[in-house]
């Protein structure tokens, strides 16, 4: 499904340049659940920007679904965003300004999808969270597990099908964190979503099938 | 989508209720002013486009070449308009029009009727003045024909019906009879007139010659041209008409006329030659630019605050680009959220327009509009309002959905130098302007003091004055008049006069004597009076001597001229014009005396040659010199007198400083609110200021904290705070002096008495402007400065 052929990151520093990412080779497959790990500063995060389009990679080839991605032009991108890929972030980005609700229709607004169906479909994420009680609350109103889960509520309501996570349970404590990743485990299992996570920890990590180590930009 | 974009709209004013409030303030204000400007404007241009066969009436002017010197004139001679309607098939009609005014007797009371026109029978079809009773045809045919406003004939008559009723005219002398109603005439006619009296009555009715004094100008010529002539081939064909008709006459008296045609539409704004009411292109541009500058202060601010504080709205933008918008998407949610607040002070302005519109028709000296919404530009207004919403908007849209989810969303994104320069250049741009605007201020009012005070050759101060209207021209009366007053306490002096300064003047054909010897003609002012006038006002003789009662052929035969007729006929020293000959309206003599140039017009006009004669028969007005202290007992005893001369006149005085410094209106007017606009962009920079000092504070909290830990006083932070802005106002400042200095230069030259544009003026507002920015960061950075950093740096 994911096939990255010699990528490689940097960033201009100065005269020279700050290597992220050296000829990283990786493919994942449908309806995998990865874990990539490393020290901070390795570059696993850029990977996974990399992977979610929100960054492109200085050399090498990306193909999504067997097609080129650096080919795409913006709007092809930002289709494949929509309809392709769910993001989750470890401090949740949550727009302040909308309830729980609004949030996550937000992604639905943006796919065009007609206000009958968006509000089946925010009602049914909702349901099956069980935050329908909380629709109408301001993030700043949750605690952090929650706002989380309205975060990955909203990564799936649009039906992706992959998810990337950036360490999505980093602000958590352990209790909210087993949840988190119980979660993930059944969008994976049961929806079949492709999952690709960031993660410290090697409890989390574990719930993966398979774990890539980053090292100094390398697949170790 | 869209009611999601305005749903977070209004979620974010009310959530930064500070800065929503200030931004809409300052949207507000500068719409309203925009606005009110964009009204009067609008006014302005609207002058005589209300006639329907406008596109095809021109007003006839003269150009008048002496060997000295060109007059550009406004007005023709009587027998010009009816000559060429005669020799051109291309012109369909012709109307002269003559201002005039009247004292219409009405029972026991007497009115002093100032706008009257006296005109061809044509007017009323050439003009869209509608009448609504009376034969568009008729109205104006018979002698002593009178055709009155709609408010006029209910002044005089009430509801009864005023057709064939007759009004006394100029106590009792003629009896007027009422032909036609006319509606009232808008403001925006450059013919203000309540009254319109029929032309026959001068020729017909009083014998005057119209037909045959080629060279007596006073008539205001109208041409209507059949649709499709071409008025420029019209022109062209003048010089032939008038070698015709009088190019002997031009000849003998070496006067040469050309006549002009200029449209109708362009009589009140463009011409540069006089009308009855004239507007100001000057001030009509001036307003515009002030009212653009204004919108500009405020459409900066809400830039500048906007850019400023983005990086408050970046997470937002990362997120919802991972999430999957487009930038356009982005965009347009910000546009929107600005087009709200725009949307919003629009409605603010509307009734803020609506609630100044009396102060504002009072400020610009004529009702431009009663209801904002009973005019089309409300329109406009709301385009303006869109505009201005997308202008504001645009830029920090742009900014704002291109930030990258990435760097955003990695949270080491704290503050931006994007827009920094940008930011800065917009300040010094802001304060620039108000600097302009600031200086622009103390030169009008130094201009405006400078022609109050300013030394004017005469003396204005305690001249009482009444007109002798109404008293039979005979001069043992008037020997009587003036010795009765004399003899009132409180009295000074008294003279008699054709004219005073300030006041209107006749001018008559004259020939005067060369330095060749040679006898130049020439229209020439003139002043009537009796041989105390020069004393009285203080007029200094330089050269020969005055006119006095003492030498008998000083009445008939002597003239006094001043230092810019000696100039205009080649004398190089007044001592030279002494002795010369003169030839004016059936009197030959010499010139007595030359005396000091004296400001007879107001101080926008040069001095020209006039010249001074005794000729009771002109005698007009009364000056009387009165002590200040007994001034109310003078007018008092003058008052009576008069109304014992003449019981069927009107009394009427004014003090000859009074009418002398009216002439100013138009220029305080235009102080006041070059004044107002000032104070207005002033208060938005203000609030703009304010705004990004109040954001940096907040920004620069703990560095506050800091520094204040490590030992720094308040004034070394008031000072850190503020220099970075006060550097930019001394920016501004340089920018603003030449381009303000250009300005007002141009806006001067309108006097022909000036002041200098002194630098320091310069400085002065400089100073200002610095002065008002400490002020205003001050309220923020004082408070920043004097809090306890513990409790900034603990937050953190």
């Amino acid at each position: 499904m994911i096939q990255l052929k010699h990528v490689s990151k940097h960033y201009p520093v100065g005269f020279g340049k700050h290597e992220i990412l050296n000829d990283i080779d990786l493919t994942i497959f449908e309806g995998e659940f990865v874990s990539i790990m490393g020290p901070s500063g390795s570059g696993k995060s850029t990977l996974l920007h990399i992977l979610g389009l929100l960054e492109e990679p200085s050399r090498g080839e990306y193909l999504f679904e067997g097609e080129s991605v650096h080919k795409m032009n913006e709007k092809k991108r930002t289709q494949l965003h929509r309809g392709a890929i769910g993001f989750v972030f470890q401090a949740y980005h949550l727009i302040d300004e909308l309830t729980v609700y609004e949030n996550i229709e937000t992604p639905l607004l943006y796919k065009n999808v007609p206000a009958s169906e968006r509000k089946s479909r925010v009602a049914d994420v909702l349901d099956r969270f069980n935050i329908v009680a909380k629709k109408d609350l301001f993030p700043n109103q949750l605690s952090g597990g929650q706002q989380q889960l309205v975060g990955i509520a909203r990564a799936i309501v649009a039906e992706p099908r992959v998810i990337l996570a950036d360490e999505p349970t980093g602000n958590l404590h352990s209790d909210q964190a087993k949840e988190i990743m119980e979660l993930f485990k059944l969008l994976n299992e049961k929806d079949k979503i492709t999952i690709i996570q960031v993660t410290h920890s090697d409890v989390n990590a574990a719930y993966g099938h398979r774990i890539i180590q980053i090292r100094d930009g390398k697949i170790a | 989508m869209i009611r999601n974009y305005l749903k977070i709209a209004w979620r974010n004013i009310r959530k930064q209720k500070f800065y929503a409030i200030l931004n809409i303030l300052g949207l507000t204000i500068g719409m309203t002013c925009c606005f009110l400007i964009f009204m009067y404007v609008r006014f302005e241009l609207s002058y005589d486009t209300f006639h329907k066969q406008g596109d095809h009436i021109y007003r006839v002017v003269t150009d008048v070449k002496t060997p000295t010197e060109l007059i550009e004139s406004g007005i023709t001679s009587m027998p010009m308009g009816p000559n060429i309607n005669a020799d051109f098939p291309e012109v369909k009609a012709c109307v002269r029009i003559l201002q005039d005014d009247m004292l219409v007797l009405a029972g026991e009371n007497k009115y002093h009727e100032s706008k009257v026109l006296v005109a061809d029978s044509g007017f009323f079809s050439m003009f869209s003045f509608p009448l609504i009773r009376g034969d568009i045809k008729r109205v104006l045919a018979e002698p002593f024909s009178l055709v009155l406003s709609e408010s006029k004939a209910k002044k005089y008559f009430g509801n009864a019906d005023p057709i064939g009723k007759t009004l006394e005219v100029e106590g009792k002398k003629y009896t007027m009879k009422v032909t036609g109603i006319m509606k009232d005439i808008p403001e925006n006619s450059h013919l203000p007139f309540d009254m319109v009296v029929s032309m026959t009555t001068a020729s017909k009715g009083l014998g005057v010659d119209l037909e045959n004094s080629w060279g007596n100008f006073g008539a205001m010529t109208y041409l209507l041209l059949e649709p499709g002539a071409d008025a420029t081939k019209l022109e062209r064909k003048l010089p032939d008409f008038m070698e015709r008709h009088v190019g002997k006459m031009m000849k003998t008296s070496n006067m040469y006329y050309t006549l002009h045609l200029e449209r109708l539409k362009d009589v009140y704004m463009t011409s540069k030659k006089t009308a009855p009411v004239k507007g100001s292109v000057t001030n009509v541009y001036i307003f515009s630019f002030i009212a653009l500058f204004i919108m500009l202060i405020a459409v900066i601010n809400f830039v500048n605050l906007a850019t400023a504080r983005a990086t408050e709205r970046a997470r937002e933008v990362g997120v919802r680009k991972a999430v999957g918008a487009y930038e356009g998407q982005l965009t347009l949610q910000f546009l929107c959220e600005t087009l709200v607040l725009a949307l919003v002070a629009f409605v603010l302005s509307l009734v803020l327009c609506q609630l100044l519109l009396p102060a504002f028709n009072m400020l610009s000296g004529k009702e431009i509009a009663r209801y904002i919404f009973a005019n089309a530009a409300v329109i406009w207004f709301f385009l303006i309002a869109v505009a201005t919403g997308l202008l504001a908007g645009i830029y920090p849209a742009v900014v704002l959905s291109s930030y990258k989810p990435v760097v955003v969303l990695k949270g080491a994104f704290s503050s931006s130098t994007k827009g920094l320069f940008l930011r800065q250049g917009l300040v010094i741009l802001q304060f620039a302007i108000t600097i302009i605007l600031i200086a622009g201020v103390l030169i009008v009012y130094h201009q405006l003091t400078y022609m109050q005070e300013k030394d004017l050759g005469f003396k204005k101060e305690q001249q009482l004055v009444i007109e002798l209207r109404g008293i039979e021209k005979k001069e043992d009366k008037w020997v009587n008049i003036k010795q009765e007053i004399l003899q009132m306490p409180g009295v000074t002096g008294v003279t008699l006069s054709s004219s005073i300064p300030s006041r209107e003047h006749s001018s008559a054909y004259s020939k005067m004597e060369m330095k060749s010897g040679e006898m130049q003609a020439s229209n020439i002012d003139v002043y009537f009076v009796d041989f105390d006038f020069i004393k009285q006002y203080g007029i200094k003789v330089i050269a020969g001597r005055d006119i006095s009662g003492q030498m008998g052929t000083d009445s008939t035969r002597a003239m006094l001229v001043n230092e810019a007729t000696v100039k205009s006929l080649g004398y190089s020293k007044p001592e030279d014009i002494v002795g010369k000959r003169f030839s004016q309206w059936g009197r030959d003599g010499k010139v007595v005396g030359v005396v000091k140039n004296f400001n007879y017009h107001s101080l926008r006009d040069d001095i020209h040659p006039l010249t001074i004669r005794f000729e009771p028969g002109s005698f007009e007005l009364v000056t009387i010199g009165v002590r200040p202290e007994q001034a109310k007992k003078v007018v008092a005893g003058v008052e009576s007198l008069y109304n014992r001369y003449a019981p069927d006149g009107r009394f009427e005085y004014f003090f000859v400083d009074d009418a002398f410094n009216r002439q100013y209106g138009n220029e305080e007017r235009f102080g006041r609110l070059v004044l107002t606009a000032t104070l207005l962009a002033i208060s938005l920079a203000v609030l703009g200021l304010l705004g990004l000092i109040s954001y940096i504070v907040i920004q620069r909290t703990k560095e506050i904290g800091i520094r204040k830990v490590l030992g720094a006083s308040v004034g070394s932070i008031l000072f850190l705070l503020s220099k970075d802005f006060l550097k930019l106002v001394l920016i501004a400042l340089l920018i603003a002096m030449p381009l303000s200095w250009y300005l007002m230069y141009q806006w001067l030259q309108e006097f022909a008495y000036r002041i200098n544009i002194h630098w320091s003026v310069f400085l002065l507002a400089g100073a200002l402007a610095l002065i008002i920015a400490f002020l205003a960061m001050s309220l923020q950075t004082v408070r920043a400065a004097l809090s306890n950093p513990v409790r900034s740096l603990r937050t953190e």
